[in-house]
């Protein structure tokens, strides 16, 4: 009965990784689509330099080889749950705007949000499977924007934006090392305490 | 005591010999040969508009005495151009190296001083034993936004000149190329090649970061490329070649997610199996060959279609016939 659990988990985990690294690289693309576009109707200048933005989750990682399954999907979970929230604050934002001339842009803008929900819940899918449950959502909101002038909003959605695109690469690599059969894994520590 | 002299090409040169007097009479020589007198004022050695021929030992002898008062080595150069610099990883995840040189010799040595920036935090790069104009460095983050800045500054003697890089992570990813590129005909079939090859063996986890291909094939009579992209295994077969030509292949590779594509491998040639004699081993050949003589080669008998034994008559022959007629015309259409 075990053996099986773990094959089937197993098997559930591998189709979850490979469809989540086909999601990461769809919504790769699509965020560097909306930078391009982005960066023209906001009427910056694409090589600008941000600063760390304040709220917005840095891909940047030290001993990302060293990780844990684990690890890897925490924070990659507690990193797209915060671009949900600051994309669903710029898309709001957008749309108090400007009217028509972007639509394109809104639109854009929703579709990428969308992919992120998608890909929000498949990594709490995954971490189901570690049976460790993704932890809850409460107290984890982002602090409220603050008040910043037209200019500097669209410097930190730029910012945002910059970020999940590394996010995305890093998610590929993250699902992928996940996918790897590997002798400390979570499931196999759980395995090995079943009668 | 002798000691090392720099100057500039072009520039004017005044060699004093050591502590004698301007009115002391001295000879010197350039390379153990004397210096006509005509290059002197006093006991000053002039030398106007050096150029590179003129570097090389001079020495100073008092006039009577041929004591040796003073040497010098002089070298000719000039101080240094704006130095080129490259940076690359190509086994990434674990690091990057810069190599860098000069657009124009000194001819005089130069120093080099590398300093790497990543944000607020200065990293090492350590010089390779060789190349000697390279060092690397290893990642301590990955997926950093944040730029890195390299700056090179090179010193001689006579000047010393910099120069600045500014990248992100991903854009200098470049993979060297594939390995072990393989190209073999198919037996059978006349217009397919099997390629293989292996990922760079200095890319360090290619199940971690697996590599995507592309391969480019022509025949060398042509010089149209063909092109086809591949997301992953290590091996392609070739559908369309033309029966009969050589073809030169060529494969390079990219991260699947990031960077750019690798310089073309090496190329291999391979010619589509045909028919022809030496690429034929029938089994009649083989039976038949007992003590063999390998300077020379019997032709095969007639192609296989003729000799199918179910095949009676007039249509055996019609059969041969048209066989050799699609052969004949295949052989005209692409010679």
């Amino acid at each position: 009965m075990a053996a099986a659990d773990n094959t089937s988990a197993a098997l559930r985990r591998r189709d979850l990784c490979s469809r989540g690294i086909r999601l990461a690289g769809k919504m790769r693309s699509d965020v560097v689509d909306l930078l391009d576009t982005y960066v023209e109707r906001q009427g910056l200048d694409a090589s600008a330099s941000v600063a760390a933005v304040e709220g917005v989750p840095a891909a940047a990682v030290e001993r990302w080889d060293e990780q844990t399954g684990t690890q890897r999907l925490l924070e990659n979970l507690a990193a797209y749950r915060a671009f949900r929230a600051l994309l669903a604050q710029m898309l709001e934002e957008q749309q108090e705007q400007l009217g028509e001339a972007d639509a394109a842009l809104g639109r854009a803008l929703a579709a990428v949000l969308l992919q992120v929900s998608a890909f929000t819940y498949h990594l709490e899918e995954l971490l189901r499977l570690e049976s460790r449950g993704p932890p809850s959502e409460e107290g984890a909101e982002p602090p409220p924007a603050p008040h910043l002038s037209l200019f500097e909003r669209k410097l930190r959605g730029l910012g945002v934006l910059r970020e999940l695109a590394q996010w995305a690469v890093r998610s590929t690599r993250d699902l992928r090392q996940l996918a790897k059969p590997s002798p400390g894994s979570s499931s196999a520590a759980s395995l090995a305490e079943s009668p | 005591d002798s000691h090392i002299q720099y100057e500039r090409v072009g520039a004017d040169v005044t060699m004093k010999c050591g502590s004698m007097d301007w009115d002391a009479a001295v000879t010197w020589t350039a390379n153990g040969t004397d210096i006509d007198a005509s290059h002197l004022n006093g006991s000053y050695l002039i030398l106007k508009k050096v150029d590179l021929t003129q570097s090389g030992q001079y020495s100073c002898y008092e006039g009577s005495s041929w004591h040796l008062k003073y040497q010098t080595y002089l070298r000719v150069g000039t101080p240094p151009k704006e130095p080129l610099l490259m940076c690359r990883s190509n086994n990434y995840p674990k690091g990057f190296y810069c190599s860098w040189h000069l657009p124009t010799p000194t001819y005089i040595p130069n120093s080099f001083n590398i300093s790497v920036i990543h944000g607020t935090r200065e990293m090492v790069c350590e010089k390779d034993v060789f190349p000697k104009n390279r060092c690397h460095i290893r990642y301590l983050q990955l997926f950093s936004t944040v730029k890195y800045k390299v700056t090179l500054t090179v010193t001689n003697a006579l000047g010393k000149n910099s120069t600045t890089a500014t990248f992100d992570e991903f854009a200098i990813v470049k993979p060297d190329p594939p390995e072990s590129v393989v190209a073999k005909p198919v037996p059978n079939n006349p217009r397919r090649l099997e390629v293989s090859w292996q990922n760079p063996s200095s890319w360090p986890d290619p199940e971690s970061f697996p590599l995507k291909f592309f391969l480019r094939y022509r025949p060398l009579i042509l010089d149209q490329w063909q092109h086809v992209e591949l997301s992953d295994g290590t091996s392609h077969t070739i559908t369309d070649a033309y029966a009969g030509k050589e073809y030169i292949i060529q494969v390079a590779a990219k991260d699947n997610d990031i960077g750019t594509w690798s310089d073309w491998s090496v190329a291999v040639h391979a010619t589509p199996w045909t028919e022809e004699p030496k690429h034929l081993t029938t089994e009649a050949q083989v039976t038949e060959t007992t003590s063999a003589s390998t300077s020379s080669f019997m032709p095969p008998p007639t192609t296989k279609i003729c000799d199918k034994g179910a095949v009676v008559g007039s249509g055996a022959v019609a059969v041969c016939w048209t066989a050799g007629l699609v052969l004949a015309a295949y052989g005209v259409l692409f010679i």
